[in-house]
């Protein structure tokens, strides 16, 4: 026994609390208690204000390695604009989140009886998002002239009038990445689109300056995001699932951070003496 | 003499795309449009040659008898099985392509993403020693972000998620903000270097 402890250095103690923070959590059934912050209840308030009707451009910016933290956020959001009736295009700057826009955008769709071509339509992948961006402000018909499934755009009914940001009420941007940097850079500064994140938590201090500027009107990230919306839709959903298992996993790396801090003065008093 | 005709393609097409901004007309946005089309088609074409240099490289891995080679190997037949797949079977819903896209490509992409709380985690133990007061005041906006950001916030008092919000909201957003703006005008420098032909990569 004290052989097998003795091959555990500090490294594998903290891989293993790190994985029990992560997991066992997830095995309990327990909702924290929380409220919804102002930035949440601000992007809550900008969908809701939108009129029956309205076109939504979402844009799955992300790729697979984020999906587990993105869905939560992406499902709320899909949920919330559907059921305000508003008409969303769905599209993908990243490749990899063609599909899994797809899969996302249909899947909230058909759970809340929705009708490709009249509610929803997804135009799938476009290379090169700087030019796809600026593209669309030019002309969204031009640019996607068939959706992902190769049907012609141009009498779907959810794109009836669409011609560039002017007819679009706000762009969303699901991302893991900087991308909603360039859609402030193309989109929002050159054709006045208003324009909302949805991020991971790691990547929304990066966007800050972007909000506070209101370049960005709307913004919410990570699993807590995720757990505050469908607080505040009152539906249950994978962010309240999740946000007892990141909870812990912080709080377990804070419990690390401090047990660093103890040993490395202990060892530096050992020094000392 | 290509070396110039490069720096005459990037000098006209530069000084077009400041103009047309700023100039807005039908022959301009024609132009304009047919610009951004022309992008769109070179960068993908551009990742046909990036995954034709990608199978090349492994080929030549496999060729040389390297330990490596079994992972070289694995790669081509990846590639090759996607774009096989795609090709013959499409990309629908219940195509073998979407398949290895869900239940592989996906799975061990997330598995990876994974990983990075473990070495995240490690180095905040190795890493976040308070050795002087920068270092305390960093720890310390650490742990009021960490905590106030996290579901046990409000547990531990009701102010701290505002307070967290504050350190977000203002000297992080302000030290972003001072970095944004240099990151701004470092691009227009390299943007007027590279129009004027000063900053030549392509030569």
């Amino acid at each position: 026994m004290s052989k097998l402890l003795s091959t555990f250095s500090a490294r594998h103690l903290v891989f293993l609390a790190v994985l029990l923070a992560a997991t066992v959590p997830l095995l309990l059934n327990i909702r924290l208690t929380h409220t919804a912050s102002d930035e949440t209840k601000r992007f809550y308030a900008n969908i809701n204000s939108l009129p029956s009707g309205s076109v939504v451009l979402i844009s799955f910016d992300f790729e697979a390695s984020a999906f587990a933290e993105i869905k939560p956020l992406a499902d709320a959001v899909l949920r919330h604009c559907f059921r305000q009736n508003l008409r969303i295009i769905g599209l993908s700057l990243f490749a990899e989140g063609t599909a899994l826009g797809e899969q996302t955008l249909s899947r909230i769709a058909i759970e809340k009886g929705k009708t490709y071509g009249i509610d929803y339509v997804y135009l799938g992948f476009r290379p090169q998002y700087t030019s796809a961006i600026l593209a669309i402000g030019e002309s969204l018909p031009k640019e996607f002239p068939t959706d992902y499934f190769g049907a012609a755009t141009a009498a779907m009914p959810v794109l009836s009038g669409v011609i560039n940001y002017d007819q679009i009420a706000t762009v969303i941007s699901i991302t893991d990445g900087g991308m909603p940097t360039y859609w402030v850079d193309y989109a929002v500064t050159r054709y006045h689109a208003r324009l909302q994140t949805v991020l991971t938590a790691t990547m929304a201090t990066s966007l800050y300056p972007y909000v506070s500027s209101g370049q960005i009107q709307g913004l919410i990230a990570g699993l807590k995001g995720a757990a505050e919306y469908e607080l505040l839709l009152n539906e249950a959903g994978g962010g309240g699932r999740g946000l007892l298992a990141q909870s812990v996993s912080q709080i377990a790396i804070l419990a690390i951070i401090i047990v660093g801090n103890v040993v490395g003065y202990l060892g530096r008093r050992r020094k000392w003496q | 003499m290509i070396s110039r005709l490069a720096w005459i393609a990037t000098l006209v097409t530069g000084l077009f795309m400041v103009a047309q901004y700023f100039i807005k007309t039908d022959a301009t946005n024609a132009v304009y449009t047919t610009l951004l089309d022309y992008y769109q088609i070179i960068f993908a074409v551009s990742m046909i040659v990036g995954g034709i240099g990608l199978l090349k490289q492994h080929s030549l891995k496999v060729q040389r008898s390297s330990q490596q080679r079994r992972y070289s190997l694995i790669t081509i037949a990846a590639i090759l099985f996607m774009v096989i797949a795609a090709v013959i079977f499409g990309t629908g819903a219940a195509s073998p392509y979407q398949w290895a896209f869900n239940n592989l490509q996906a799975p061990m992409q997330a598995t990876t993403f994974s990983l990075l709380a473990f070495f995240v985690a490690s180095a905040a133990y190795r890493g976040f020693r308070v050795k002087s007061a920068p270092a305390f005041v960093l720890a310390l906006a650490a742990v009021i972000v960490l905590v106030g950001k996290s579901g046990f916030g409000e547990m531990v008092s009701q102010q701290l998620p505002a307070i967290a919000g504050w350190v977000l909201n203002n000297p992080s957003t302000a030290a972003k903000r001072g970095i944004l703006i240099g990151v701004g005008i470092g691009s227009v420098a390299t943007a007027l270097r590279v129009i004027l032909g000063i900053e030549r990569s392509y030569r």
